[in-house]
């Protein structure tokens, strides 16, 4: 009996790894539809669920039909493949053409080192470089919380991209930006968001809204784009 | 005849081999972001995790061998049934490692159990690679020791 005890708390384990797990994506379904459901006056839905007061500056037109909504996380790997295998093709042909802008809301949880890594990003903001210190931590990752974001090597960052290093350390030292990442946390916590990267893709046109959950590839995004333009 | 044929010569353990490959390939590709199912189903490997899913692969397939292996072994001689205890543990070990990221799983966990769970699961995210290929080495010997247990005690009967 007593060898069989390893093996039934093997099997639970499993079971609830599998259980979490869809279970969270069945909920995420659910919310999807909601969402849609909520979206037939945009302006509705933009005042209920898009809450983007702590989030990044727009990158693209303003003016943009649709608005991609990215939470993200900077120590996470699967954002890290988002930002190098899909992004940069959404900005040569959807933003550069003036189709869709993007907005970047912090979902830091995969470690200490991740809100200061997105507070970093508003102190960059201070100086006109939100999107340069955001590109260049997706190219600096290296892992969670194992040194490559930690204050040191952020404000060694904001070096390289010449900012004022007084100011950026000032900012970065006195927390200057927690409030709002967490705000950033709590808002997508709200809507339901549990991983990273989630995107929101808002037609201000067509009142619709599409949820894409993971790094999924290009095609995704391009048929999901192009159903809405 | 082998004991690998010996075993999957029943189609009931064939069966169960399916079942097992399947049940574990597909949550722990969805899981670890492979296969998406919302708003298409697509299979997405990137060139740099491609190894990350082949060894996904590769776990499940050895999971689908040594676990009916062990099944028959306990049913056919009835041994013990440590071994199918060390190849689960092998696969928990295995799924654990690359679930626990960025995904569902590794917020629910982070946000539920605070900060030592963080510092478990960046220790699983951070050692996926070298997590996955202990839990395959772990599924290997069991295959090998359960391979030559029902060699030795057939040989025996």
């Amino acid at each position: 009996m007593n060898r069989l005890i390893p093996v039934i708390i093997s099997g639970i384990a499993i079971a609830l790894i599998v259980g979490v797990g869809f279970t969270s994506y069945y909920a995420q379904i659910i919310e999807i539809q909601e969402l849609r459901d909520k979206a037939i006056d945009m302006k509705k839905a933009e005042r209920n669920i898009l809450n983007l007061e702590n989030a990044s500056p727009i990158l693209g037109s303003a003016e943009a039909q649709i608005t991609i909504v990215e939470f993200g996380d900077y120590q996470c790997e699967l954002c890290y493949s988002w930002f190098h295998n899909t992004r940069g093709t959404i900005i040569d042909n959807y933003v550069d053409t003036g189709k869709v802008n993007i907005v970047f809301v912090d979902l830091a949880f995969l470690g200490s080192d991740s809100p200061i890594a997105a507070q970093a990003t508003h102190c960059a903001n201070e100086q006109g470089k939100y999107w340069e210190y955001h590109s260049i931590l997706y190219y600096k990752q290296e892992g969670i919380d194992n040194g490559w974001a930690s204050k040191s090597m952020l404000k060694e960052y904001a070096n390289e991209l010449k900012l004022d290093s007084d100011q950026f350390a000032s900012c970065i030292d006195s927390a200057k930006y927690a409030k709002n990442v967490q705000n950033s946390y709590n808002a997508a916590v709200k809507m339901k968001v549990s991983s990273t990267p989630t995107f929101y893709l808002f037609d201000h046109e067509n009142g619709m809204v599409e949820k894409i959950s993971g790094a999924q590839p290009l095609s995704v995004f391009v048929k999901t784009i192009d159903s809405m333009l | 005849m082998n004991n690998f044929s010996l075993v999957f010569a029943i189609p009931s353990y064939i069966v169960i081999a399916t079942v097992i490959f399947f049940g574990m390939f597909f949550p722990l590709s969805i899981l670890s972001e492979f296969i998406f199912v919302e708003p298409f189903f697509i299979i997405h490997v990137t060139t740099d995790l491609a190894f990350s899913f082949g060894l996904i692969l590769a776990i499940s397939f050895m999971s689908a061998i040594v676990i009916p292996m062990n099944i028959y072994r306990i049913r056919i001689l009835r041994k013990k049934t440590s071994r199918i205890g060390t190849s689960l543990i092998g696969a928990i070990i295995g799924a654990s490692a690359g679930a626990c990221s960025c995904g569902p799983i590794g917020f629910f966990i982070i946000s539920t159990f605070g900060a030592g769970a963080s510092l478990a699961t960046a220790f699983l995210t951070n050692y996926e690679i070298p997590l996955r290929l202990i839990s395959l080495g772990l599924l290997c010997v069991v295959y090998f020791t359960t391979t030559k247990s029902i060699s030795t005690e057939c040989r025996i009967r």
